[in-house]
């Protein structure tokens, strides 16, 4: 009878699906509650931007001021410098008393200034804020950009004060690790377990094509990565609804967004089977399947460092799921869709060409 | 008459690698007849076995099943036969009736009835869960399994670990299934445990087939052990008697291969005081040997 392995497969599952589908719904419906306390503290860390001013010299060679409103309780201020947004190479341009110094601006190219207030010697200082020497750019906004923060939105950027940002971040940004992951440990014990628990003579002795019993067990796996999907879907659009951010997002593209992840999952599904079938062990395959995940993970953020890196981009799957595209511009490349579709059916095919080969082992 | 024949193996060869599965095996089963297939661990049953079903590649060789290959229309033959693996897996947690059910439906068979009267008859309770069961239990869902959808040929790999009562219920119920026509071909590494049951024994043993011998050919020319000890000391010479071919004296205790005349032996023996008597059939390296040596002796006197 069609469909047996497939309902079998779901029936015996149930109670994990259940479990896994209950936490998706926390997770996704959850994650959009604390938007609004972010946006809250958010919004107080924009403010302080505005807290530094930084006067430019009109002309070549002359002064640069930079003053700050004082901190109550303060007892000093430091005063940091840095080409970069990320602070991460700064230097101690000033420590002192003072609200403001004087400098010359004997330099080209852009630097930045963070301020911070030293409240007593045994507490950490507290930022104040950040300027930039480049006219007319906001320093917080520029942090955004920053690659490792642009993988998840695809180079796009946005703010972290609208609910669009903040899901792309928080909820997309981890959801390929809950998600990916949970459908690529499924797809591999689906069948490695049928081979480590010796099912797989007795199943095989039916009269069940191999074929046959991969399609059907890529078919539970379907429904439980468009449940999973759903579940998901479910969650955030109630999340979102319950901070009456719905005006802010469509509903649509909150489905769409989370729909072009199904063929992701599919594929992540095929690589799953592919190498229980190769390996037979439930451990293997799901340590290849995991490396396979997050190989493609690496390769799609480091392909976003640099342009000659690009390359790397086109040959991971996260490039293909483009989910900001949706949610940011709007956006649902159906030819994405299409393409990690074929992928899918491709990789399944090889397996199915695997599999029809190989000794079943004792 | 000529026999219609259910499963014919020509030059099997099986290769894993460098290693010997089974090397140019030529074996007939009857149609409506029980075989019994012996060899010791690792001779070969299992591969010959998993080979027929398409579980595993053949190196070399043809197997027909039912007039058709074993590999191309392997799906086609499985429809027609029940098996037991030799290592029988089972689905964790769910009760014994639903994962039989689901094996049923695998099979494309609707009816439960004799699936329930299988396990009746070998006392497997079809309402436990699976993770709860013994050895002995799990072998007996393996055999209901194979049996239950009715099928034409029934493929057993080494269903041995039964108590002796339930064993003996399930022989009557592969006597019954040869009697409604079933072919049986069941693989043991234990001569007594089959003889009792099948029609004919192949033995093989490091991949070779060793002999195919009608099982009361293989009764005569092997006969009995009668393994004696006596209370008083006994003297050999009164224990050579008509139908036994060989004695041996280990301390008080006598060994004596019996072909015929076995009441006669017993009575024989019986005018002693006997402390102990065990009467058992040959082990199967006995009979290698004795197969062995009578080829060993064909070659010789061949040359």
């Amino acid at each position: 009878m069609l469909g047996r392995i497939t309902y079998m497969e779901l029936r015996t599952g149930w109670k994990g699906l259940l479990i896994f589908g209950i936490l998706i719904l926390v997770i996704s419906a959850g994650i959009v509650q604390i938007f609004p306390f972010y946006r809250d503290s958010l919004t107080e860390q924009l403010e302080g931007a505005n807290k530094v001013n930084l006067a430019l010299p009109n002309e070549q060679g002359g002064n640069i001021t930079l003053f700050w409103e004082p901190l109550e309780n303060a007892t000093s201020y430091m005063v940091m410098e840095d080409t970069r947004v990320s602070m991460v190479t700064a230097k101690i341009a000033y420590a002192g008393a003072e609200t403001s110094i004087t400098f010359e601006k004997d330099f080209e190219e852009k630097r930045y200034y963070a301020v911070m207030a030293v409240i007593n010697e045994t507490s950490d200082p507290v930022l104040i804020g950040i300027a930039t020497t480049e006219k007319g750019e906001d320093p917080f906004k520029e942090l955004l950009k920053n690659p490792a923060y642009s993988g998840f939105t695809g180079g796009r950027s946005v703010s972290m004060l609208e609910v669009k940002g903040f899901m792309t971040f928080e909820f997309f940004g981890f959801w390929w690790v809950v998600a990916g992951l949970f459908i690529a440990y499924l797809s591999v014990s689906v069948i490695a377990s049928d081979f480590e628990n010796k099912r797989m003579d007795v199943m095989l002795s039916a009269p069940i094509s191999r074929r046959r019993y991969l399609l059907e067990k890529f078919g539970a796996m379907s429904i439980i990565a468009l449940l999973t999907t759903l579940i998901a879907i479910a969650g955030l659009a109630g999340g979102l609804a319950s901070i009456n951010a719905l005006n802010e997002i469509s509903a649509e593209a909150i489905f769409l967004s989370l729909m072009s992840g199904l063929p992701f999952l599919m594929v992540i599904t095929a690589v799953g089977m592919l190498t229980a079938v190769l390996f037979q062990k439930v451990r293997t395959g799901m340590g290849v399947t995991f490396a396979f995940v997050f190989t493609e993970f690496f390769l799609y953020t480091f392909g976003g460092f640099s342009k000659s890196l690009e390359w790397m981009k086109t040959i991971s799957i996260f490039k293909y799921w483009d989910y900001s595209s949706v949610i940011i511009d709007d956006l649902f490349k159906s030819g994405d869709f299409v393409i990690l579709t074929v992928l899918a059916i491709v990789l399944v095919v090889i397996c199915i060409w695997i599999f029809e080969k190989k000794d079943i082992p004792t | 008459m000529v026999q219609e024949k259910v499963i014919v193996i020509e030059n099997l060869t099986k290769m894993y690698g460098n290693h010997v599965g089974v090397k140019d095996l030529d074996l007939s089963v009857n149609k409506g007849e029980i075989m019994g297939f012996l060899g010791p661990n690792g001779a070969g049953k299992t591969t010959t076995i998993r080979t027929c079903l398409a579980l595993i590649a053949k190196t070399a060789g043809e197997i027909t099943i039912f007039g058709l290959d074993s590999h191309k229309d392997a799906v086609a033959i499985r429809k027609k036969i029940g098996y037991l693996p030799g290592d029988f897996g089972l689905i964790p947690s769910v009760k014994v009736k639903s994962y039989l059910k689901y094996l049923l439906s695998l099979r494309e068979c609707n009816s439960t009835k004799k699936m329930v009267s299988l396990a009746e008859r070998l006392e497997l309770d079809l309402d436990r869960k699976t993770h709860e069961l013994s050895k002995g239990n799990k072998l007996k869902v393996g055999i209901v399994q194979a049996l239950m959808a009715d099928q034409e040929l029934i493929i057993m790999d080494e269903p041995s670990g039964l108590d002796p009562l339930v064993q003996q219920e399930f022989y009557r119920i592969l006597r019954e299934e040869k009697k409604h026509g079933k072919t049986v071909f069941i693989s043991s590494h234990n001569l007594a445990e089959v003889e009792s049951v099948c029609d004919r024994v192949a033995i093989i043993r490091k991949g070779q087939l060793v002999v195919v011998e009608d099982i009361r050919v293989l009764r005569e020319k092997t006969g009995k052990v009668l393994e004696v000890e006596f209370s008083d000391p006994v003297n050999i010479a009164e224990l050579k008697l008509e139908g036994v071919s060989e004695i041996h004296q280990d301390n008080g205790r006598f060994i004596l291969t019996v072909h015929e005349n076995l009441d006669g032996v017993i009575g024989a023996v019986s005018n002693h005081r006997i402390l102990n008597m065990t009467l058992k059939s040959y082990s199967l390296e006995q009979l290698f040997l004795k197969y062995y040596a009578e080829a060993e002796n064909q070659k010789r006197g061949g040359k």
